[in-house]
């Protein structure tokens, strides 16, 4: 503890003077006067000092090992390196807007004037939103045009929204830490950006490249982070799933980046079910369900937990593969109901009675879905099959596939009198 | 290095032997060995061959890569460039800040181009429409003829004064 105390001693001796010499020159200006968090950190510094440290140690602030060890028995692991804590300990604790940094202060002065002009042009827009909106339509010039006005101008509001708060340090800070609040159209942005930088990507080469694109739905363009979870071990698109694991319904992650609240249909559909008899593949339904509420801030969905009276069509049927069929794709989609509408529970569970070759083309067509999210997984023939197979009845469970020996051609054969 | 002889050298193109740059005679025979015996010796991805990689065929490697290698830990490069967090949001705020401003000083010189280009077209349209001679002025004045060979007058190359002294120089003159 001595040793790290007095190696950041001198770096804190200099760190302070520029402090106290710096600090009455700032003028003291929060960005957001809305918000309350420099408050609360007050409020817990005065509680904190009542208390002697050693009664309760801070986990930021603690370097001596007795304490921590104390904080360890309670499980509270301390925070950064003791050096850093050390550091800390004697460190006036400025807010980042106010450090003293010429250039850093000036910098925001600009940040913030634009900031000011964005919130100026924010209630200019949505006064004139409000004023179209009152506007009788014979005089906006018909339905259409006000209607197209309208949501050009709720578009450019939207794109303010985020202009105003894009060039904030604390907001990009607050992101990377993950502590972003979904449901303000920044931060959804933000995460909307950083999917489609690469996770998104992934996805949709892995869905085209393994063609559940034209296969399974004609098109999808994801507008939706999925992720898939079996026994809360993340799945990549794509990735071989073990019988075993997926003898339990999966749980989602679906991340709507958004605002509001949409009613989706989660659809998951294996389309390589090997039919001997015409020497093909067939389509079967391996869970549906309809009416499910996902928002920007509501994203898990666990498959399992749905309502089996309102919401399951058709509940989990684990996908297994007979010996020797080729690898089984199972493609999970999230398809957007218009209008974000409840579809009618009881007439689509009398509809959608049989798995098999229930296609998804037939179900977007028969209920107007749109696909909006997918998920891909696939499915083979491994140790742990049989066993699944037989727990859930599967009609010839003991057979293995073959191909059928192909007669080489006429032309092709080995002919010894001319094969030398 | 010694040429193979003709005999040993129709030898090794029956044989299809590749001729190496050494070839003595005890590597080529380990090397037919080798790669008689182990016919597909599974290879990580290099760029090496597999006949530089040996120890006595004196390959020193890469040139390109012992060069980069070279000036990259040089003692004279500069260490990379590595900011803490919140330095780094320090530098992030001020980039950010010094592209706006940019961004707000290039719109306010596009817009006063345009200012200037369309006052001056509402000028040509006063002039046009409202100086009562038909046109006959706009049009005159629109005419180009000459406007890149007689160019402005030569006096205006130099800055116009009230004219040059009688007297070069006063030498009269003293501070007060």
């Amino acid at each position: 503890m001595a040793h790290c105390e007095r190696a950041s001693k001198p770096l804190l001796q200099c760190l302070q003077k520029t402090y106290t010499k710096a600090l009455p020159g700032l003028q003291l200006q929060s960005t957001r006067a809305f918000q309350s968090t420099a408050l609360a950190r007050e409020e817990a510094q005065a509680e904190a000092k009542s208390v002697p440290f050693h009664k309760a140690p801070d986990p930021a602030l603690v370097t001596s090992p007795q304490l921590e060890r104390r904080l360890l028995r309670q499980g509270i692991a301390p925070i950064g390196s003791r050096r850093r804590r050390a550091a800390l300990q004697n460190a006036s604790n400025i807010p980042f807007e106010q450090l003293p940094y010429q250039c850093f202060q000036e910098a925001r002065k600009v940040l913030v004037a634009d900031r000011e002009e964005k919130l100026r042009d924010i209630t200019a827009m949505s006064e004139k939103i409000a004023r179209l909106q009152a506007v009788p339509t014979e005089e906006a010039g018909g339905e259409q045009v006000k209607k197209s006005k309208l949501r050009a101008m709720e578009l450019h509001l939207e794109h303010l929204k985020i202009l105003a708060d894009i060039n904030d340090p604390l907001v990009k800070k607050k992101f990377e830490d993950g502590q972003g609040d979904l449901s303000k159209p920044i931060y959804r942005y933000l995460a909307d950006r950083k999917w489609r930088e690469y996770r998104r990507k992934i996805l949709v080469q892995r869905i085209t490249q393994m063609k559940v694109i034209p296969d399974v739905l004609p098109h999808c363009d994801p507008t939706v982070d999925t992720k898939l979870y079996f026994n809360r071990n993340q799945i990549q698109p794509g990735e071989f799933v073990n019988a075993q694991v997926s003898t339990t319904a999966p749980k989602l992650d679906v991340q709507l980046f958004e605002g509001g609240e949409k009613l989706v249909t989660i659809a998951v559909v294996d389309s390589d079910v090997p039919n001997v008899e015409k020497d093909g593949f067939d389509f079967k339904m391996h869970y549906l369900a309809v009416n499910v509420p996902i928002s920007a801030t509501a994203t898990k969905v666990d498959l399992s937990q749905l309502s089996t009276d309102s919401q399951v069509v058709l509940p989990w049927l684990p996908p297994v593969a007979q010996k020797g069929s080729p690898y089984h794709r199972l493609s999970l989609f999230i398809l957007e109901q218009k209008d974000s509408k409840p579809l009618d529970f009881a007439a689509v569970k009398a509809k959608e009675t049989e798995r098999d070759n229930l296609l998804p083309r037939t179900l977007q067509a028969r209920y107007h879905l749109k696909a909006i999210g997918a998920h891909l997984f696939r499915s083979q023939w491994d140790e742990t099959t049989y066993e699944v197979m037989k727990q859930i009845g599967f009609p010839e469970a003991d057979m293995e596939l073959r191909r059928k020996r192909v007669e080489p051609l006429p032309y092709k054969r080995r002919n010894p009198s001319t094969f030398r | 290095m010694r040429p193979l002889s003709p005999v040993l050298a129709s030898l090794a193109n029956v044989f299809r032997i590749p001729i190496t740059r050494a070839p003595v005679r005890p590597t080529l025979t380990n090397e037919i060995l080798s790669s008689t015996s182990t016919p597909t010796s599974p290879r990580s991805f290099s760029t090496t061959s597999a006949l530089s990689k040996r120890k006595e065929s004196g390959y020193r490697g890469d040139r390109r890569i012992l060069l980069i290698r070279y000036f990259l830990h040089h003692p004279l490069t500069p260490r990379p460039l590595r900011f803490s967090r919140t330095r780094f949001l320090r530098h992030w705020t001020i980039h950010r800040a010094w592209n706006l401003y940019q961004a707000n000083q290039r719109r306010a010189h596009e817009l006063e181009l345009q200012r200037q280009w369309q006052s001056m077209q509402a000028a040509c349209e006063e002039l046009r429409t409202g100086a009562g001679d038909g046109g006959k002025l706009f049009r005159k004045s629109m005419i180009k003829t000459g406007v890149f060979r007689d160019l402005v007058p030569i006096e205006y190359a130099r800055l116009q004064t009230e004219g040059p002294a009688r007297e070069g120089w006063n030498f009269e003159w003293k501070r007060d």
